[in-house]
């Protein structure tokens, strides 16, 4: 019996690598595996084994017919890969491109019309963009914007890290600071970019969203010019009706800071004061820390002052489009995406 | 941090409504999260006494009660609850009461018996959630005694206090607030007589590294009971549930002055209290009933024993104080505000106390907190004797105890700069003395509990808090911005979005965190160890960052199948990452799949998208200048490199059947993807192009059919024909392409091309003659490069 199955496996392996196209392996298949295959024929012989042969013989005749079932989808899979192979090799990807394009309109995505928007306001305004690297130094992203050493934001249950202890930054501010390395006041400039916060992910959170920062550093700018150009802000993105206010808040890099509200109602959703925009004066440690950096008295805070705001582009999107999940935009869903 | 309206009102006159303190709070950067009404305060409903209780004549299920509503005249009330006895104090509802739900109690009769009123349940009262039968009074509880006077009407605001505030952490804290909003002076409530000072002081040490400050009291001679009424009350009416009176003292003198502090059964106590680093591996079982395991960083309170408090966080379970107590040790103390923050993380453990020295409790307040709720535990707890504080520290924090605080020179000049208004020096003076900073000959000093206040700027905040944005004037200031590199390739990667959507595409934007093995490496060749990777993931999904769009992309092509799409058309602009200098690069990629359209009467089923739609798609979007190489890219069924002025700067292709099955696609799927900033270095930008001549004189074209070897590359023959460099000719274009499998038309190994030349001079009409010269020429070239055959 052992020589016997012996020989079948080296038969049936010998005939599935001969197998030339899918109808020779199908008959390979069946000549050891059908109803009336040669394996299927030996196993039947188990019943006139003696009682200690069985378990083994058993065992062994399963081995079989797992490996020549492996082989069988083996070469099923190469010859599909093959005829494939066959059916490409005779495509000249080198043919001129034929001119079509989709019928239906495309569209841009939700964040980036808000995007553009909002960057199209702030350019009337004089501002240009800058940038920064979303893998960031601890210090770009924490230090030089005034952040205790032992701020909970710091912490790996909060935020992105890489082994070299850089992090994915957790805000924008970032930019404010790179801006300032580079450039002398005065510096008037926005940054939209990703950011990233190791938060549960649900219908309001994603560890990663899209934030505008703005930056204005120049001699004599004040809360009255902070207030004007917000206010300016969001007239045009919310129309002249727009209700909002500045509320006292805290952050470790602007001082005095706010947080900006607006009334939903005029968003068409419950009446009540949302917080969208946290803002301040840039603290003068921030631009002393710059300062430090750079090694010397370029932004001396008794000479310059500034302001900064950032706010969520997601949230805001959320909200003026009515969508109620915010994983939506992140999902690609075409049905949804062709909405706007 | 919850907040009692009926407390804060014993320290400071509240604006008159609600709404007008919470305005004032919020505007003042004190965040209002939730206002709860607690207590009971509806008019006409009284305590009573049940004097009697006998079966209604008409209903089984209920009864008839006299009571003693203290009136002197029994009122006889139909009640349908069980759960009373004859003799028990309940709420009782009188005629003219208005219960919640705009329920009116009036005199009438219940299944023909009078009834003048109703006996309450908690519910009812909206004292519980449920509740089941009448509210069971206190047997001390005064009969005809309001109901308020048990459960008073409160407002509990919930207030969001920001991590610099830790002063308002408190009623006192907030009642200083109030009142340098409101320029009110506050109320400073007597409390309890001072006690007997006397005994002897507990002995205590301090062997931890972290910086604190750690007193004990002892309170000799106590009886600890149950709290009186005015206490419960006022704990229970913000959020707190009251355990006994020296506990209760604790919590109370906590949330009145911010200063946790802690008790211990000193008979449970062995020996010295000692402050130290816990021993790694020890384990602490807490007042929660859980048990603990101490890292070396971990400070705790222990004896000579074991450890008996993880200091600032909990106290321990076996230590604590019990109605059996006797005698109390009272903690007070200050502990570092970074080592309690990581304990009470990594144990994930926090509570009111740890939350307090986290934020940084003050100094001073240390002892005046000990003493006064020494004060209260001897009153209520009727103590024979208090000692004196025994106290231990590093030198550091007890040589920072009552010291006065630096001045902060403070400029009206810099005031009016940095707000944008003038703000007189009286009120300046008005405002800084309300929030307690006084004034000497170098400035303003700020008082001891206002750690934030250090700098000049830290005084500007608190005068911009109370003067208020609404009188701020807004002010508008533009400057000329030249345009950034990063405007530059804002602009250009817009117009590239736009000219993606023109060709019907929609805008994808993915997560940029992506599996460890993300879709898509081997087509764009990415080496594993490029990837960026997270240290800290939170799962599986987002470990590294994506070193290319195709994972997104693909991803989407599932997600829209799936949802039952056919047709997908997805293109995204975005960074991507590697370890590779400068590690972030901007991307725009496409992915393409199934029919071009919807099905239509006229066209029936759309064609479905492929390899060449693609290309024409790019060369559509990316302008002159890109051109196709073909590339042999095992991972992929057809792979092109995508040039740029004859330099690579992306890939295209097309999945082999089995992966885009895979992703559930039954279509073709194809994908291209570009790395912009190479591109963008070799493309002309638009304002720097060139006029170049309109052909003014007509061109003449002329066809040339061959026959060629299967594998004859259209390139190979576009680049014969154009490396002639023939002056005359000006276009090559490919019109038709036929094979036949069957050997019947054309030899199974051969197909048949077509092309059309097209020749032109700018400077004359050209002549037949000249035309053919230049044709023959080109097509004796094809010949004998290309071997090929033409069929004429």
């Amino acid at each position: 019996m052992d020589a016997q199955l012996d020989q079948l496996r080296e038969e049936a392996i010998a005939a599935i690598a001969a197998a030339a196209d899918e109808t020779a392996l199908d008959l390979a298949r069946v000549k050891f595996l059908g109803q009336q295959g040669t394996l299927t024929s030996l196993s039947k012989g188990m019943k006139d084994l003696s009682k200690d042969d069985k378990p083994r013989i058993g065992k062994l005749l399963n081995d079989v017919r797992a490996v020549v079932t492996a082989a069988l989808d083996t070469r099923k899979a190469a010859l599909l890969a093959d005829a494939d192979k066959a059916v490409f090799a005779g495509v000249d990807v080198t043919l001129p491109g034929t001119a079509t394009s989709f019928a239906g309109k495309g569209s841009l995505h939700p964040i980036t019309q808000l995007l553009d928007r909002t960057t199209g306001i702030f350019r009337r305004m004089g501002f240009a963009l800058a940038d920064g690297p979303d893998i960031e130094t601890e210090w770009h992203c924490f230090d030089a914007l005034n952040t205790p050493a032992d701020h909970p934001a710091r912490n790996e249950q909060d935020t992105f890290y890489f082994a070299d202890g850089r992090l994915l930054r957790t805000h924008t501010s970032t930019v404010q600071i790179r801006t300032m390395e580079k450039a002398a006041p005065p510096v008037r400039i926005i940054a939209p970019g990703a950011a990233y916060r190791r938060d549960e992910i649900d219908a309001t959170h994603l560890a990663q969203f899209t934030q505008m920062e703005g930056l204005y550093v120049d001699e004599g700018v004040s809360v009255a010019d902070l207030k004007g150009t917000l206010e300016f802000f969001f007239r045009e993105l919310f129309g002249n009706d727009a209700k909002f206010r500045f509320r006292p808040h805290f952050f470790p890099f602007t001082e005095p800071s706010y947080e900006v509200d607006i009334k939903t109602s005029m968003l068409g959703a419950t009446d009540r004061w949302l917080e969208i925009a946290g803002c301040g004066m840039v603290d003068p440690a921030v631009l002393e820390a710059v300062n430090t950096k750079r090694g010397d008295r370029a932004f001396d805070p008794e000479k310059y002052t500034g302001f900064a705001f950032g706010f969520g582009l997601d949230r805001l999107a959320m909200i003026m489009s009515g969508t109620p999940d915010i994983r939506y935009f992140t999902n690609n869903d075409q049905r949804f995406l062709a909405q706007f | 941090m919850q907040t009692s309206l009926n407390w804060l009102r014993e320290l400071v006159e509240l604006p008159p409504t609600v709404p007008a303190l919470v305005d004032l709070l919020t505007m003042a950067g004190v965040e209002v999260e939730g206002i709860a009404r607690t207590g009971c305060d509806i008019a006409n409903v009284v305590v009573a006494k049940i004097s009697e209780s006998i079966q209604h004549p008409n209903a089984d299920r209920l009864s008839v009660c006299t009571v003693d509503d203290g009136s002197g005249t029994p009122r006889q009330i139909v009640c349908g609850a069980k759960n009373f006895k004859v003799g028990d104090k309940v709420p009782c509802a009188l005629p003219g009461a208005e219960l919640p739900g705009d329920f009116k109690i009036k005199a009438g009769k219940l299944r023909g018996v009078d009834s003048n009123g109703m006996l309450c349940s908690a519910k009812e009262l909206q004292l519980a959630e449920d509740a089941d039968g009448l509210l069971i009074l206190s047997p001390d509880a005064r009969i005809g005694a309001p109901i308020g006077e048990l459960f008073p009407g409160d407002t509990v605001l919930d207030l969001e206090i920001t991590p610099n505030r830790p002063d308002l952490l408190s009623h006192a804290g907030i009642a200083v607030e109030i009142a340098t909003l409101t320029a009110k002076t506050l109320t400073r409530p007597a409390g309890p007589s001072d006690p007997v000072i006397a005994g002897e002081a507990p002995t205590v040490a301090v062997e931890s590294s972290a910086p604190c400050y750690y007193t004990a009291r002892r309170i000799t001679g106590v009886k600890v009971g149950a709290s009186p009424e005015w206490l419960r009350a006022r704990l229970e009416s913000i959020g707190l549930r009251a355990i006994n009176a020296a506990v209760d003292v604790t919590n109370f003198v906590m949330m009145a002055s911010g200063q946790p502090l802690h008790v211990f059964d000193a008979a449970k106590l062995r020996g010295k209290l000692r402050v130290r680093q816990a021993v790694a591996g020890e384990s602490f079982l807490a007042l929660d009933g859980k048990s603990y395991t101490l890292a070396a960083e971990d400070i705790i309170i222990a004896d000579d024993a074991q450890v008996v408090a993880l200091a600032g966080v909990m106290g321990g379970s076996e230590s604590g104080v019990t109605e059996t107590t006797t005698e109390i040790i009272l903690e007070s103390a200050y502990f570092d505000p970074a080592t309690i923050r990581r304990t009470s993380r990594r144990l994930g453990l926090s509570s009111d106390s740890s939350y307090r020295f986290e934020r940084g409790v003050h100094l001073d307040g240390v002892d005046r907190a000990s003493l006064c709720a020494a004060k209260y535990i001897a009153e209520i707890c009727g103590a024979s004797a208090v000692s004196l504080t025994a106290e231990a520290g590093h030198s550091t924090i007890l040589a920072q105890r009552n010291v006065p605080r630096a001045a902060i020179a403070l400029r009206s000049t810099r005031v009016a700069a940095l707000l944008g208004i003038s703000v007189s020096d009286d009120r300046i003076a008005q405002i800084l003395t309300g929030f307690g900073c006084v004034k000497v000959a170098d400035g303003w000093q700020p008082p001891s509990f206002r750690a934030d206040l250090v700098r000049e700027v830290d005084l500007i905040e608190e005068i911009a808090r109370v003067v208020g944005m609404d009188e701020i004037p807004a002010k508008t200031t533009a400057r000329f911005a030249g345009a950034s590199a990063t405007d530059r390739n804002y602009d250009r990667a817009m117009i590239l979005r736009r000219a993606f959507v023109a060709q019907g595409l929609h805008e994808a934007r993915s997560i940029t965190l992506v599996p460890a093995q993300p879709l898509g490496l081997a087509y764009t060749q990415t080496a594993p160890e490029s990837l960026q990777r997270v240290k800290n993931p939170m799962n599986d999904d987002q470990v590294v960052l994506r070193p290319h769009l195709l994972h997104g992309l693909l991803t989407a092509v599932t997600t829209n199948l799936r949802a039952g799409g056919t047709s997908v058309r997805l293109f995204e602009i975005g960074r991507v990452f590697s370890t590779r200098r400068p590690e972030e690069f901007l991307h725009a990629a496409v992915v393409l799949s199934g029919p071009l359209g919807e099905r239509t009467w006229r066209a029936g089923e759309g064609r479905a998208a492929d390899i060449f739609d693609l290309k024409s798609q790019l060369s559509a979007v990316l302008g002159e200048g890109v051109t196709f190489e073909s590339d042999s890219n095992p991972a992929l069924a057809l792979s092109l490199v995508i040039e740029f002025s004859g330099k690579p700067v992306g890939f295209a292709g097309q999945l082999w059947p089995a992966d885009a099955r895979a992703l559930d696609a039954s279509a073709s799927v194809l994908f291209a993807e570009i790395d912009l900033a190479a591109m963008w270095k070799l493309s002309v930008p638009d304002a720097a192009k060139k006029y170049r001549e309109i052909p003014r004189f007509p061109a003449t074209t002329r066809d040339i059919a061959m026959l060629a070897p299967l594998s004859l590359a259209h390139a190979e023959v576009e680049r014969t024909l154009v490396s002639a460099k023939e002056p005359l000719l000006a276009g090559v274009e490919l019109f038709d392409v036929f094979t036949d499998a069957s050997g019947a038309k054309v030899p199974a190994d051969k197909k048949s091309l077509a092309y059309s030349l097209t020749y032109r001079s700018p400077e004359r009409t050209l002549t037949a003659d000249e035309v053919n010269a230049a044709h023959t020429k080109l097509k004796q070239r094809l010949t004998s490069q290309l071997g090929v055959a033409l069929r004429e």
